[in-house]
């Protein structure tokens, strides 16, 4: 194919688990990769890499369990990386378009040929169960496929205005080196759509992943540099927090782009504000941070859908998601029946082993994860009245119950604080007016929800709403690349939506270019 | 009392048609004469908008869809004129509806008869609230030679009470028609066939609203808890002498829906009954597989068991698949042409028949052609008209199901039993499938000839 007939853009399908015969090799592939568990993710610098274990990810379900040894970057790994990236920056902006978009391509392909282990490694290293794993997989192949031929349409440039006399175009050109700083929870989508979308269009990347995922951050530097990708051009720095502090104060950095919770975006927006001495550059920051994502039922919602779609919204992958509802305004004439249902289903729900086929909520990532939700749970139950708890299972490992709450006061930190774990909690609203102040008093804007059947209540929301991805009548999770940008307002971020059509605009300089065509009174 | 049949490839084909296009012609000439019109439910003015205008159909099925939830009459006419306001173009009935509901008394009027016609409609399809208060619909079905199945229509189940009482609901279902049905008269042809009676009282069930914990996903875990409720139902079906058939919804379910039955069935408590059965969908490509599967199975069962029956549909889900199946980057499980989706119908039928006495063939469809094929296979492979069930649903195939009656077949009505509410997504489901463009019912509608509704797809 050539480079200017590339085939639209299709997301990766996922497994079709329902069918025995493909949820037959899901197993095999879990002992493939156990086998050669713990993996060894070494710092990557240029050609160089250095291994170590300062950084042990564990099995959220089995926490003995090793799943990656991994060194930290030093701060003088750090400068390394960064001048490393320089110099990869030269050569890899050289390069045309559509051999890059090649590049992105074929890091793509591998990846797909192993989409069965990467899966499974996702399974031991972050607890994602099989769908949810096999859907992050399928998410990273998309931003590359999506970012390939987004950053060929790039290249092309946009039409100006042109008069006799002049030609005028303008050009799209890399910012330089890009520190991309990723989380867990999409240990595999998330660093690979912001350094996909960073490479696509010519810059560098220095790619510091969440300490509890290093393992898919280093399949991840694998394909790409397998891919075709220079190893100059994307460095792994492994490690804990300073290390992407190191990285964001760096004169030598000029974007960042963040995928994380409020606290560290702030502080990275505050850091990357600073100028140093010689540095020629602002720093811009992409930052997709937390969400408190509110669904509103309204009087006449179909409570059959309603119900499964809010459940699996708040639950799976036991929360932890940006995404993720964790409140639920029903309107007062439904309340009653919608709460009924929702507590028997939540009771339903399957707090198991992300391996286990069938288990609606997972471990949550860590220790400390445990504790924090485990907190609010209690916090919940002090200041409301838990309708339905999903038990966890009397084993090792990160396991929260599944809680809904209601009769929380306003004030409730419970319904503002983004918990990032199995607790959601559902508040009675006059109707979907009222929904909406409670949606406009957040300081959150990412995702929401609206059940409803009436054409102009979903007008009102619609038009109402602050939040970056309204979802009507359907889950509120799940964004696909291509079909759904994804990105909120407010404080749950400052990008423009990854995989939609604009977000490669985050990682270029525009350039614009009016040439004289005028020689001696002629338009030569 | 098995009835010797040749192999299969010894059977005529060309014997099987021109039997097929006579069975085909007695069976149009038997419509009840009033009518060649399925679908008197609704307005044929309506109905060929709604057919003809994708933008209009949409509307007029959302509202259809959102009636149960509405709270007054004023909510009903809001809802109604909310969706045909965004109809591009309204037809001008509609837009007469349109305008009367700028007064609050308009809107109440229009609520009204808005709300009229869906029940109106909706009891065209549910004969009941319950399955007692359908009984004097059943015993008039029976009169008329035509027996029943009851379908217990219900919200979606996503909680383990909603599970007890559905499973409540069947139970009672079970005990309400094997009592009522004892008082009969006797009809033959109705109650027994090669194989040994026939039970008068017959009942479904759906797997999905036997358990909350269906996932496509882990079958089994579903299945389990399913299962738990489904033998009881069995026993009880046992005792009373009714029959149990288990439905088949959306492929999602299919490998717990076929696992559970067969699983339970082949337990020793069942060894000997009751008469129960399961659904084959045409629909699915790999439907010949399951076939085989099914065939397989009821060949090694006990001789102790009455035969399995197999109640072979085209499918209920066919949007739903494809729309899935789209959205997921899968193959389509379905065929997508109609033509080879009749032409699997009709191979299937032949295998089923062919199988013998093992299984009890029941065939639900309104298209006159795969009834006349099914018939005409039977005859031209050595079968007895009495082997071969012919089913129909409530309220689209009355005139098809008078006329088998009057021809002498055994020819059984699904008739949903439930509220409103509850069958509003059944409903919607029905009404989706007759007006699309590819319905057999909406081309008989029309008023295609009889040649060419039995044409060889």
């Amino acid at each position: 194919m050539t480079a200017t007939e590339q085939t639209p853009f299709a997301n990766e399908p996922v497994l079709e688990l329902r069918r025995a015969s493909v949820r037959a090799g899901l197993q095999e592939a879990l002992a493939t990769v156990e086998a050669r568990l713990p993996v060894e993710v070494p710092v990557r610098i240029g050609a160089d890499r250095r291994a170590g274990d300062a950084v042990i990810s564990t099995d959220p379900g089995a926490p003995e369990r090793v799943v990656a040894r991994a060194a930290a970057a030093t701060s003088d790994e750090v400068q390394a990386a960064v001048a490393e990236a320089s110099r990869g920056l030269a050569r890899w902006r050289a390069v045309a378009a559509v051999d890059r978009a090649r590049a992105l391509r074929a890091a793509a392909a591998w990846l797909r040929e192993r989409r069965l282990e990467l899966t499974a490694l996702e399974v031991r290293e972050c607890a994602k169960p099989w769908l949810e794993a096999d859907a992050d997989v399928c998410e990273a192949i998309d931003f590359l496929e999506y970012y390939a031929r987004g950053a060929i349409e790039l290249s092309r440039g946009r039409e100006l205005v042109q008069v006799s006399g002049e030609r005028n175009d303008m050009s799209y050109a890399p910012r330089g080196v890009v520190a991309v700083i990723s989380p867990w929870n999409f240990p595999l989508a998330i660093p690979c759509g912001m350094t996909s979308a960073a490479l696509a269009v010519g810059n560098a990347v220095v790619l510091k992943p969440a300490e509890q995922s290093p393992a898919l951050a280093g399949a991840l530097v694998t394909a790409l540099r397998a891919g075709g990708i220079p190893d100059a051009a994307i460095s792994l720095l492994p490690g804990e927090g300073e290390v992407g502090a190191a990285l964001v104060a760096h004169p030598g950095v000029h974007a960042i782009a963040f995928t994380g919770s409020l606290p560290v975006g702030r502080e990275i927006v505050r850091s990357a504000a600073v100028v140093a001495e010689g540095q020629h550059h602002f720093k811009s920051v992409v930052a997709e941070l937390g969400g408190k994502n509110c669904v509103i039922v309204a009087a006449d919602a179909d409570l059959d859908e309603a119900v499964p779609a809010i459940v699996g919204s708040a639950f799976a992958y036991a929360g932890q998601k940006c995404s993720a509802a964790s409140r639920v305004l029903v309107a007062e004439p439904i309340a009653d029946q919608l709460l009924e249902r929702l507590a028997g289903a939540v009771e339903v729900l399957v707090v198991d082993q992300a391996q286990t086929l069938g288990t609606d909520v997972p471990p949550v990532i860590e220790a400390a994860a445990r504790e924090r939700v485990l907190r609010y749970g209690e916090l919940a139950a002090r200041e409301g009245t838990v309708v339905a708890s999903a038990p966890p299972p009397d084993e090792p490992g990160w396991f929260c119950p599944a809680l809904v709450v209601a009769d929380l006061p306003e004030n409730s930190s419970v319904l503002s604080d983004e918990i990032f774990g199995p607790v959601l909690a559902v508040q009675r609203v006059r109707d979907v007016e009222h929904a909406c102040d409670v949606v406009d008093g957040l300081a959150f804007a990412l995702t929401g929800g609206l059940f409803a059947r009436d054409p102009e209540t979903v007008r009102r929301v619609r038009d109402r709403t602050p939040v970056g991805n309204l979802y009507v009548n359907r889950g509120i999770t799940g964004a696909m690349v291509g079909r759904q940008p994804f990105g909120g307002n407010r404080l749950s971020g400052t990008g423009l939506k990854a995989g939609g059509p604009d977000y490669l605009l985050q990682f270029v300089a525009q350039r614009a270019v009016s040439e004289n065509t005028m020689r001696h009174g002629l338009v030569v | 009392m098995t009835t010797a049949r040749p192999a299969p490839d010894a059977v005529d084909p060309e014997a099987v048609e021109s039997e097929l296009q006579r069975v085909g012609r007695e069976l149009a000439a038997a419509f009840p004469s009033s009518s060649r019109q399925p679908l008197r439910a609704f307005d044929a003015r309506a109905m060929e908008l709604a057919t003809g205008d994708q933008e209009l159909r949409a509307a007029l099925f959302r509202f259809v869809d959102v009636v149960p939830a509405c709270r007054s009459l004023d909510d009903l006419a809001h809802h109604l004129t909310g969706f045909l306001g965004e109809v591009g173009e309204t037809p001008p009935p509609l837009a007469a509806a349109m305008r009367i509901s700028h007064t609050r008394a308009g809107r109440a009027a229009l609520g009204a008869a808005a709300a009229g016609g869906v029940r109106h409609l909706a009891h065209r399809f549910i004969v009941g609230e319950s399955p007692q208060s359908a009984l004097p619909t059943f015993r008039r079905l029976w009169n008329g030679g035509v027996a029943s199945s009851v379908d217990l229509l219900g919200e979606a189940t996503v909680t383990q009470s909603e599970a007890d009482r559905y499973a409540a609901r069947c139970n009672d279902a079970i005990a309400v028609l094997s009592r009522a049905t004892a008082g009969w008269p006797t009809r033959p042809r109705l109650e027994a066939d090669g194989s040994g009676p026939v039970p008068r009282a017959n009942v479904c069930a759906k797997v999905s609203a036997l358990t909350p914990l269906l996932a496509p996903e882990a079958p089994r875990r579903g299945q389990d808890d399913a299962a738990r409720r489904m033998r009881p139902l069995l026993r009880a079906a046992h005792e009373a002498g009714a029959h149990l058939h288990i439905d088949m919804e959306s492929l999602d379910s299919r490998e717990a829906v076929l696992d559970l039955v067969l699983e339970l069935l082949s337990e020793d408590e069942f060894a000997a009954g009751p008469s129960s059965g399961l659904v084959l969908q045409a629909y699915l490509r790999d439907s010949p597989d399951q076939t085989e599967r099914i065939v397989a199975w009821a060949r090694q069962r006990s001789a102790a068991a009455p035969p399995l029956t197999v109640r072979l549909v085209k499918g209920a889900y066919w949007d739903h698949e494809l729309v899935q199946a789209r959205q997921h980057g899968w193959e389509v499980p379905v065929f997508e042409d109609k033509a080879d989706c009749d032409r699997n119908f009709e191979a299937l039928s032949r295998r089923l028949l062919d199988a013998g006495s093992s299984l009890r063939v029941a065939i639900g469809s309104h298209n006159l052609r795969s009834v006349a094929h099914a018939i005409a296979y039977n005859r031209v492979s050595g079968g007895e008209d009495v082997d071969l069930e012919l089913q129909v649903l409530r309220g689209l195939g009355d005139d098809l199901a008078h006329a088998l009656a009057a021809r002498g077949f055994r020819v059984r009505a699904y008739c949903p039993v439930g509220d409103l509410v509850a069958g509003m997504a059944y409903l919607v489901r029905r009404l989706l499938e007759n007006t699309s463009n590819e319905s057999f019912l909406s081309a008989q509608a029309q008023g295609a000839s009889v040649q060419e509704l039995l044409a060889a797809p």
